[in-house]
């Protein structure tokens, strides 16, 4: 596909203690594949891949960073622009749940964008020594306004919709995105695309999503 | 930006970790993860002769701190596949390959580095096939 195809290119941010899965959720994403023996990444990876979601195709580009302390004062210099966050932590490990915090604070003096969109994820729900409930990741998400998910990217269970709802969330949020194309949105057909998005800046995009609803709607489906 | 080789350093980072690699320069105390620091932003810089440096930086700390390896053997490839020394970036990568085989990060990097040597093969090629049609065609004006 070509670029003119795409609405707007969006920059999101895989953030989180090592180990959590980051990587892992980002092969699982991007190539349907698992690492039983993924290695930690070193410094930053970079993957991008274009999805559709409600007739506009978007392009993502990705940045998985590296979660051992080491690289801590490298990270933050990639958080610039960045339009959309992914926040994993592992539900079997606790402290990973409690580090979040310091996360996000490092995504508000880091970030320049204040209306980011934010997406927690508790990952590796697939093993059975669970330490965080999900009660208690729903009500994390709801005291920091942010979509909440969680995941196993050893099942794959979560992925797709993570990735799905933080886009359509930033789609929806005016002025965080620019259209790629200075042109209003036409398919492939040439027919003129889903209603009023022309993906303009500023211009407010109707849809039938509820915006109050702050947290995921997949996430009841996964439960 | 298309692959992780098309990331750049933004001059206000290059600046502060310059800086701070000056200071601990001035001071007689180097240390190594202020070096790792600035050649890790050298070698993402614009500018050839950065990366050189950022190279030269990261060399000396393979072979003499107790620096993780894998980092500086990871940002050796990328310095030296951004500057088309497509060779050596595949030397850093098999060297990273023997102690830690399997690594999809570093496997990702290497088929993007091999396309690229590929590419420039096949650049390659067709410049010297056109040189040499050039050549034929004048020796045959020449010789009429
Ligand atoms: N059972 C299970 N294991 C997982 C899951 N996700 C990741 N893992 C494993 O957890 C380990 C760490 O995963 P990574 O994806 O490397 O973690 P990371 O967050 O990228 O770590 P850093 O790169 O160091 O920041 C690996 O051994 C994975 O195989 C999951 O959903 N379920
Ligand atoms: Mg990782």
């Amino acid at each position: 596909m070509d670029q003119d195809d795409v609405l707007t290119i969006l920059k999101i941010l895989m953030i989180g203690e090592t180990n959590v899965g980051k990587s892992s959720i980002l092969l699982r994403f991007i190539e349907d594949e698992f690492n039983d023996t993924m290695q930690n990444t070193v410094g930053m990876d970079y993957k991008s891949k274009k999805i559709t979601i409600d007739g506009n195709t978007v392009k993502l580009a990705i940045w998985d960073t590296a979660g051992q302390e080491r690289f801590r004062t490298l990270t933050p210099n990639y958080y610039r622009d960045g339009q959309g966050a992914i926040l994993v932590y592992d539900v079997t490990d606790r402290s990973t749940f409690t580090k979040l915090e310091m996360w996000l604070n490092e995504l508000y003096t880091y970030c320049n964008k204040t209306d980011i969109v934010k997406m927690v994820v508790g990952n590796k729900i697939d093993l059975p020594d669970r330490q965080v409930s999900t009660a208690e990741g729903l009500q994390f998400a709801r005291r920091h306004q942010t979509l909440y998910i969680e995941s196993s990217a050893k099942t794959a269970d979560g992925i797709k919709c993570c990735f799905e709802e933080l886009v359509q969330k930033i789609i929806q949020t005016p002025g965080l995105w620019d259209s790629y194309a200075y042109k209003p949105f036409y398919t492939a057909n040439g027919v003129s695309g889903p209603r009023n998005r022309t993906g303009r800046r500023g211009l407010k995009l109707t849809d039938d999503y509820e915006p109050d609803n702050s947290y995921s709607s997949c996430y009841c489906n996964l439960i | 930006m298309d692959d992780i080789l098309d990331e750049m350093t933004s001059a206000q980072d290059l600046k502060k970790f310059e800086r701070e690699y000056n200071i601990t320069l001035l001071n007689g105390n180097l240390d190594p993860k202020v070096q790792f620091q600035y050649a890790w932003c050298l070698v993402r810089s614009k500018y050839s002769s950065d990366i050189y440096k950022g190279i030269l930086l990261l060399k000396n700390l393979l072979d003499t701190s107790s620096m993780e390896r894998r980092d500086c053997m990871y940002y050796l490839a990328i310095g030296h596949a951004r500057i088309k020394e497509y060779n050596k970036a595949l030397e850093y990568i098999n060297l990273f390959s023997t102690t830690e085989p399997g690594n999809t990060q570093i496997e990702h990097l290497e088929s993007l580095i091999r396309n690229k040597l590929r590419e420039k093969r096949d650049r390659n090629g067709s410049l010297i096939a056109i040189a040499g049609i050039t050549s034929l065609i004048s020796i045959f004006l020449m010789k009429k």
